[in-house]
């Protein structure tokens, strides 16, 4: 017996398939990895730190992982699906009702997705946290964003096949966005003069004016290959680059992959594949009626990944909301690791300091005060568009029932041009910083306490022009839409008597009472207050912003500083919208061109 | 402590590929079929399997799984009492093969479900639920040209339709371009989208037949438009649907639903659509009164200036009491100016004047007749219009059945005349 063991462990065969005994010795733990083409991609050791879970929260395994989990369910559902208009949803009838574990197939592929894109948020949210994108590992920062967007694509593209109401829906919504971008979008602004919607960005998108036949190979063809291609090379060079880069948190000893991290790394697919399992079983993934290109649902919603955008809708043109501020985002994040010199807090989660009444992260204050308020204002805006808006668009709390028979009407208005241009200009100047040169100079003519006064009155005065620029044209502008649409002849009138202007409406109402003397007495002591309120936000952040322009120079500084106000400037427009009843800063409607 | 971890969850995801599997391998169809099997003697069972059942009618683009449990429908030999092992009744499986015809070419519903609720199409995001009863029959219409030579079996089609013509829905609604252009086109009325519909004041079930047959039953209850107190300040009111209240009992309104239903704009193959019986030849009339009648019969003037012309249909915000003028009153206007009478019918009047101008126009209008009518039989119309005066009040009649509908409804009374 012994005899034959031995003589079929010598064997060739034998040899070929098990390439190494099983004895647990540094040995055969290194021969593991080596041997095998798979564990290959792992080095021999890693740093012990690389395997604590509450680190890495095994998030960027985990977004391969699901990778891994899409690409196999979702070969296996192009046996069972015909990208074409006809049978499409047939197809997706047929998983759900005759096709063995067909709808088990589905509900993984649509749910390992949704969640595929939750990860790799969180893993980049992870990576920005413990300041894992400095430099070595800048380059793989802008492959994982442009590894995220592909992510986003992917599931956007998937979202069309079961060629229902929803996904032509959502898709529509996505595609309404590309024709509306700037220059190649036939409905976006500066337009050029060839574009029609038969060759515009929406035409390259869907492969025709209309949804169809066309869209759905196009997508089909998208997503099962050329995106999955595309996909996976950058997925090859981001996965090198980590092994090259090292890990990001290195204290102390290394270990062996095999079988420390191995045995780390199955448990958590397993784990994992448990969840969606269980999450599959128990929930449907959504299918609605067949796709009809002459039924609209009111509302129709984005996927959820981009309902944040659509929300945008509401406050900005689409061709802001849609294209310009993702591509703004997209571009900010890429640029994080190389306007970001700060070399702290590498390897760490940030730690929080109590300044003043408020808690702000020791190390990089900055940095991470304005990437997680970014993060937050992604989510809570998906959060409004996806559980908040209903019919029309309109508010409604959660738990509230939608009406199709609420009408809500919006009294809404446009400043002035040069108004809402000085605005603009007065919120971005508040952005400049006030150079060493031009400091020493001041110091030199009126004392060392000169430059300090010069900063506190440009700020203060920005801020007074910013107040007066909002509330001055507010009360004083007439009202454009006089006399077609508007019963009153002022701004201050029609939005004084609007439901949703409640800053425009309670001054108004206060002038009421108080008589037009003290009533514009107290709004003039208002505008100086807000304004010495904007300004002294402005003063607050000087010598952050003189100190950051001095490191950085000009350019960086002026990249940082542009995508820092163009954050804020979007919650600004959001707060002006929803309390003064304002529409657009500026607007030229003959070239779609509306702030 | 890993090793157990690993241990439990393998047997964890191994158990649930094992219950997903179970889960498939006894669905609903399956302890269907097992009861029927059961239920067979060992002879009859011969022949017979498992599995799912599916009708594939490519020319209807129609792949129906309902045998899949309605095991014994064209097997009358091994039918049970009890559903879902019943016989078709009937031989209406002779006349339409199931491998020709399918199921839901005739019954609606989801074929392709192999689950209870989902194959009748009781589940949401499916719009053509199982046709119960005397629905069945609307389907009937996509081939049927001739209902005469099945009239026996389409008693609730055939009353859909005379009901139709009785209370002149063409005066407002066209089928197949039959009709006016008041109000909307009723060629594919059983394919509307769900979707386009408001079921906030439908008090049955929410489904398309239900919403059609309480629309006919109370209109203005299920389409009450907006009030302007519900709108926002300076919107205009909405008033509600236009389409007459006409007191039909529950009988006449599932009939006229079940009209309704049948009219879908599915284009069936040519080889499946049996002809149209010929036009009947042009009656006689013994008098002009007599052809007039016919014309307005034929026009559906009936369904706004209301049987004999005695009105009663309300049109709000119009003047003369906010409704469809009666037509007692046209000799009284117009015995002098023949030609006036005669010139407003041919081109209509739109929109009618309005009662009180601070108010949006009336829904309701006359719409133009003349590439209706030929002049001789306008010529009819006139002398059938005048000669009702002489016959009003001698046949008085009800005006609204319904208590409820009678606001804004002026009762006719004989004092309108003066």
């Amino acid at each position: 017996m012994a005899d034959v063991k031995q003589y079929v462990k010598k064997s060739k065969l034998w040899k070929s398939i098990f390439r190494h005994d099983f004895s647990d010795t540094p040995r055969t733990r290194l021969q593991r990895v080596f041997g095998n083409v798979f564990l290959h991609l792992h080095p021999v050791r890693v740093p012990k730190d690389a395997l604590r879970v509450v680190y890495t929260w095994g998030m960027g395994g985990l977004s391969f992982y699901m990778f891994l989990v899409l690409t196999v369910t979702g070969i296996l559902l192009m046996f069972y699906y015909r990208p074409t208009t006809i049978h499409a949803y047939q197809d997706i009838k047929d998983l759900a009702y005759a096709v063995t574990l067909g709808g088990l197939l589905r509900n993984m592929h649509r749910w390992a997705a949704h969640l595929m894109v939750v990860v790799v948020i969180l893993h980049m949210v992870r990576v920005f946290l413990t300041g894992a994108y400095k430099p070595p590992r800048e380059y793989n920062w802008v492959v994982g964003v442009l590894l995220l967007v592909m992510t986003l694509f992917l599931s956007y593209t998937g979202y069309l096949l079961p060629w229902d109401q929803l996904a032509l829906w959502a898709v529509t919504v996505g595609a309404q966005m590309a024709a509306s971008s700037p220059i190649v979008g036939n409905e976006g602004p500066f337009r050029l003069p060839f574009i029609t919607p038969a060759n515009d960005a929406r035409f390259g998108l869907i492969g025709g004016t209309v949804i169809g036949d066309a869209t759905l190979i196009r997508f089909y063809v998208l997503h099962c290959i050329a995106v999955p291609f595309i996909f996976c090379v950058f997925l090859c060079v981001h996965l090198w680059r980590v092994r090259k880069d090292a890990f990001s948190r290195q204290t102390g000893e290394k270990v062996d992959v095999w079988p420390h991290l191995v045995s780390r790394e199955f448990l958590a697919a397993l784990l994992s594949t448990i969840v969606l399992f269980v999450w599959s079983m128990a929930m449907q993934a959504p299918l609605e009626g067949i796709a009809n290109l002459n039924v609209t649902p009111n509302p129709s919603k984005a996927p959820w990944y981009f309902v944040g955008l659509q929300e945008l809708l509401v406050y900005f043109d689409p061709w802001i909301a849609g294209v310009a501020l993702p591509t703004i985002i997209i571009v900010g994040l890429m640029a994080i690791p190389y306007v970001d010199v700060n070399p702290k807090g590498v390897g760490r989660y940030p730690t929080m300091d109590r300044r003043g009444a408020l808690w702000v992260p020791t190390e990089r204050p900055f940095a991470v005060s304005v990437f997680m308020l970014g993060v937050v204002m992604w989510f809570a805006l998906i959060f409004i568009g996806y559980y908040c808006r209903g019919p029309n668009w309109e508010w409604y709390w959660p738990w509230e029932a939608w009406s199709h028979r609420r009408v809500t009407k919006l009294t809404l208005k446009n400043l002035p041009n040069l108004w809402g241009g000085l605005l603009l200009l007065g919120y971005f100047l508040q952005g400049i910083p006030i150079p060493k040169l031009v400091k020493d100079r001041l110091a030199a003519r009126g004392g060392p306490g000169a430059p300090a006064r010069f900063s506190a009155a440009l700020h203060l005065g920005l801020g007074v022009v910013m107040a007066a620029a909002i509330f001055v044209p507010l009360i004083w502008a007439p009202d454009p839409d006089y006399p077609e649409n508007s019963k009153y002849t002022m701004l201050f009138q029609s939005l004084g008597h609007a439901p949703n202007a409640p800053v425009a409406s309670g001054l108004y109402h206060l002038v009421e009472r108080l008589g037009p003397g003290v009533g514009y007495t107290v709004i003039a002591g208002l505008i100086a207050a807000v304004g010495l309120l904007l300004g002294w936000i402005g003063v607050g952040f000087a010598r952050f912003k003189d100190r950051l322009y001095e490191e950085v120079g000009l350019v960086k500084y002026s990249l940082v500083m542009g995508l820092f106000l163009c954050m804020m400037g979007v919650l600004g427009k959001i707060v002006l919208r929803l309390l003064f009843g304002i529409k657009y800063l500026i607007s030229f409607p003959g070239v779609s061109f509306n702030i | 402590m890993k090793r157990l971890l690993f241990l439990l969850s393998t047997a964890a995801l191994a158990g649930l590929f094992v219950l997903a599997m179970w889960q498939d391998l006894s669905r609903e169809w399956a302890g269907y079929q097992r009861q029927f099997f059961r239920s067979l003697a060992k002879d009859e069972r011969r022949g017979l399997s498992g599995g799912i059942k599916q009708l594939i009618v490519s020319e209807l683009h129609r792949v129906d799984r309902c045998t899949t449990c309605h095991l014994a429908i064209d097997k009358p030999q091994l039918a049970l009492a009890e559903e879902p092992f019943t016989a078709h009744p009937g031989d209406y499986l002779a006349w339409h093969p199931p491998e020709k015809f399918g199921c839901t070419v005739c019954h609606d519903g989801q074929g392709l479900a192999t689950e209870v609720q989902a194959a009748h199409g009781d589940v949401k995001h499916w719009e053509r639920p199982l046709l119960r009863g005397r629905l069945v029959q609307a389907s009937c219409l996509k081939c049927h040209g001739d209902l005469e030579r099945i009239r026996d079996h389409v008693p609730a089609l055939r009353q859909g339709i005379a009901l139709y013509k009785q209370h002149g829905c063409a005066g407002c609604h066209a089928v197949h371009g039959v009709g006016q252009t008041v109000s909307i086109d009723l060629s594919d009325m059983g394919d509307k989208p769900w979707q386009l519909l408001d079921f906030t004041f439908v008090e049955g079930h929410h489904n398309f037949s239900q919403w059609v047959y309480e629309h006919f039953k109370e209109p203005r209850r299920v389409t009450p438009g907006f009030r302007a107190h519900e709108l926002p300040p300076g919107e205009e009111e909405i008033y509600p649907t236009f389409m007459p209240h006409y007191g039909l009992s529950d009988d006449e309104a599932w009939a006229l639903t079940v009209y309704m239903l049948g009219l879908t704009g599915e284009s069936l193959p040519a080889k499946y659509v049996l002809p149209s019986p010929p036009a009947a030849p042009q009656p006689t009339y013994a008098s002009s009164i007599e052809a007039g009648r016919a014309v307005f019969e034929r026009l559906g003037c009936v369904a706004c200036h209301g049987t004999e012309g005695r009105g009663g249909r309300r049109n709000l915000n119009a003047v003369l009491w906010q409704e469809a003028p009666p037509l007692v009153l046209v000799k009284a206007y117009y015995e002098q100016d023949r030609e006036g009478l005669k010139e407003l019918i041919r081109a209509g009047r739109q929109p009618v004047p309005r009662l009180d101008p601070s108010r949006p126009v009336p829904p309701l209008y006359m719409p133009a007749w003349k590439e209706r009518l030929t002049e001789e039989e306008l010529d009819h119309l006139v002398d059938y219009l005048f000669s009702l005066a002489d016959a009003w009040p001698a046949a008085p009649q009800p005006v609204s059945a319904a208590a409820d509908d009678t606001e804004g409804v002026r009762p006719l009374k004989n004092d309108g005349l003066n």
